[in-house]
């Protein structure tokens, strides 16, 4: 059995002719059981309890009881309604430009060898070492008013109509774009990388021309890193919280600075929760194909 | 090595097309570097007139200002303390289930090691919420032990995955040729397994505090106000606007050398160990 990264098949474990011989099953679970109470308590159970604290209603008599009414009460709030349909949109624009702008880099880095492949592979993961905050500082001053952008723009083309999308929507979409794109090359390319040589000349061979090797063979190969890139930026964007923060617009704003103004500012943790609630329930289904289709590429290496 | 074939027609394709490549590489170094170069100069200027290109007066003057304010030393003392201790209880919890999962077979360790993904599934911020609402309760809102476990949460996958590999990767062959030669179950895991498995440990543990040095929501959400790391502080600085310096010198004091120790940290993994723990 294997894990990820790991190489080869794991020998059968050594007999270490030690004096005491605790079963190995047990002195296994005894070790890993300290990161799963943590997992427990910290992630499932909040999880778990806001979703059974956000259901549940005490009546008059005292009991506790089924209710729906904090949920009525979310989708009867007209601020609330839009957050979350500002933050759907938000997320399905920045999902896609991800894919659009990751895709054609990962074909390119795929299908090239030589240094300037090198070059744009670097730049391509270079956000990736460079902290959210720093980012999110960086970026303001870029693409702000008066920013470099700006001055680029004015200086090159002359072009003066620049409007600024710092603490506009589309401000939201450029960071949190330019803070994905990493993990979106890194996750396509190494799918792209997955697909052989001799599987692509052998389409050739057999007279395929380059459009039909890509879209009969290259895209369903493709199908599970797409769908995992898809999948993890969906739930990545939709529950971000520091860019739309820092470089999105007071209103609408996104669930995440949504949340933390109910949490903190109106000093509301249970209509918080009802809406933390709310983010798992919209991207549960993300979330169940993303965990399928990662689940199922483990499998596959294992076996 | 000679191609043919589609991809040796797509190398033609995209060596016939040099500008191609050429102008990915424009576009990615604007929009990727673009913003780094950008507040490196904002680090040594006084003075940038509209619309200049460079800083028309050059500067060190907002160095002294900025490391002589105190909310900026507070800060960054309470970010080094709280990352050592993450990153410490991260290692005293992860590293030994590592060790088991890479070695020691029971039934379930597959989805068990795979249920760590959890942390990807839900959307991140929800999940903080949940867990400051359960913090409020218990008065953990505004305290370092607040802080601390709701950073932990972030650590876990990495600091399983990677040492898992880690073990996974060293020869077994080694270890049973020492015990067959007399040495001692606990001497071979000291001087032969753990020498091996050094580098990715020392990765994982790199990546592990220069994560939690810059986990922004997470402290922002249950520290304040009583405890400020340094990207809440850093916040404060994008909020208030006071001048513009003052996270341009911070950006450039503290991204330095966390970009050299991520390079390190990234040299001494296998290329895909990051990507794994996305799922790939």
């Amino acid at each position: 059995m294997t894990v990820a990264g790991s190489r080869g098949t794991l020998p059968e474990p050594a007999t270490y002719s030690g004096r005491f011989r605790i079963p190995q099953s047990v002195l296994g679970y005894a070790l890993i059981l300290l990161p799963l109470i943590v997992m427990g308590t910290l992630i499932l159970y909040p999880a778990f309890l806001s979703i059974t604290d956000t259901l549940t209603e005490r009546s008059p008599g005292g009991s506790l009881q089924v209710s729906l009414a904090d949920y009525v009460e979310f989708f009867n709030t007209p601020l609330a309604v839009r957050n979350l349909a500002f933050s759907l949109r938000i997320t399905a624009v920045t999902v896609a430009v991800l894919f659009l702008a990751g895709f054609p880099i990962s074909l390119y880095l795929r299908f090239t060898h030589g240094r300037l492949g090198n070059l744009i592979q670097m730049l391509a993961l270079f956000p990736l070492f460079v902290p959210g905050i720093i980012a999110a500082y960086a970026l303001i001053r870029f693409i702000g008013d008066n920013g470099w952008l700006e001055r680029f723009l004015h200086l090159l083309f002359g072009y003066e109509g620049f409007t600024s999308p710092y603490l506009r929507p589309a401000g939201i979409v450029v960071g949190l774009a330019w803070e994905g794109i990493s993990i979106t090359v890194l996750i396509l390319t190494a799918g792209l990388s997955q697909i052989p040589d001799s599987l692509l000349e052998t389409a050739t061979d057999v007279g395929a021309n380059r459009w039909q090797a890509f879209w009969r063979i290259t895209m369903p190969l493709m199908k599970r890193s797409v769908l995992i890139v898809l999948t993890l930026n969906f739930l990545t964007v939709f529950g971000s919280f520091t860019i739309p923060y820092l470089l999105g617009p007071a209103s609408p704003e996104m669930m995440g600075p949504y949340m933390r103004r109910t949490f903190y500012d109106a000093n509301l943790p249970s209509r918080a929760q009802v809406q933390a609630v709310i983010t798992f329930l919209i991207s549960a289904v993300i979330s169940l194909l993303y965990v399928r289709s990662v689940v199922s590429q483990k499998v596959e290496e294992e076996s | 090595m000679v191609r043919h074939g589609v991809v040796g027609r797509s190398l033609r394709l995209i060596a016939g097309w040099p500008w191609l490549g050429i102008c990915l590489f424009l576009l990615l170094a604007l929009v990727v570097m673009g913003p780094m170069l950008n507040v490196f100069l904002w680090a040594f200027t006084r003075n940038w007139a509209y619309p200049s290109l460079l800083p028309t007066v050059w500067s060190i003057e907002f160095w002294d200002d900025t490391f002589a304010r105190a909310d900026i030393l507070e800060g960054f003392i309470a970010s080094v303390w709280i990352s050592l201790i993450v990153t410490g209880l991260s290692a005293v919890i992860c590293l030994p289930a590592a060790y088991a999962f890479a070695r020691m077979q029971f039934p379930g360790r597959t989805f068990l090691l795979l249920s760590f993904l959890a942390t990807n599934a839900f959307p991140r911020f929800g999940l903080y919420i949940t867990i400051a609402v359960i913090f409020f309760r218990l008065r953990l809102i505004g305290t370092v032990p607040g802080v601390v476990l709701i950073q932990l949460v972030n650590t876990l996958l990495f600091m399983i995955w990677i040492p898992t590999a880690a073990f996974q990767g060293v020869d077994r062959a080694l270890e049973e040729a020492a015990l067959d030669v007399g040495a001692s179950p606990m001497r071979v895991f000291v001087q032969v397994t753990l020498p091996l498995v050094a580098p990715a440990l020392a990765a994982a543990l790199l990546l592990t505090f220069v994560g939690t040095f810059y986990e922004t929501q997470g402290a922002l959400l249950v520290g304040v106000p009583e405890v400020r790391t340094l990207p809440v502080v850093m916040i404060r600085l994008i909020n208030n606007q006071v001048v513009v310096q003052y996270g341009a010198i911070l950006s450039v004091a503290l991204w330095v050398p966390s970009l050299l120790l991520l390079i390190f940290a990234q040299r001494v993994l296998r290329g895909n160990t990051i990507a794994s723990g996305f799922g790939v």
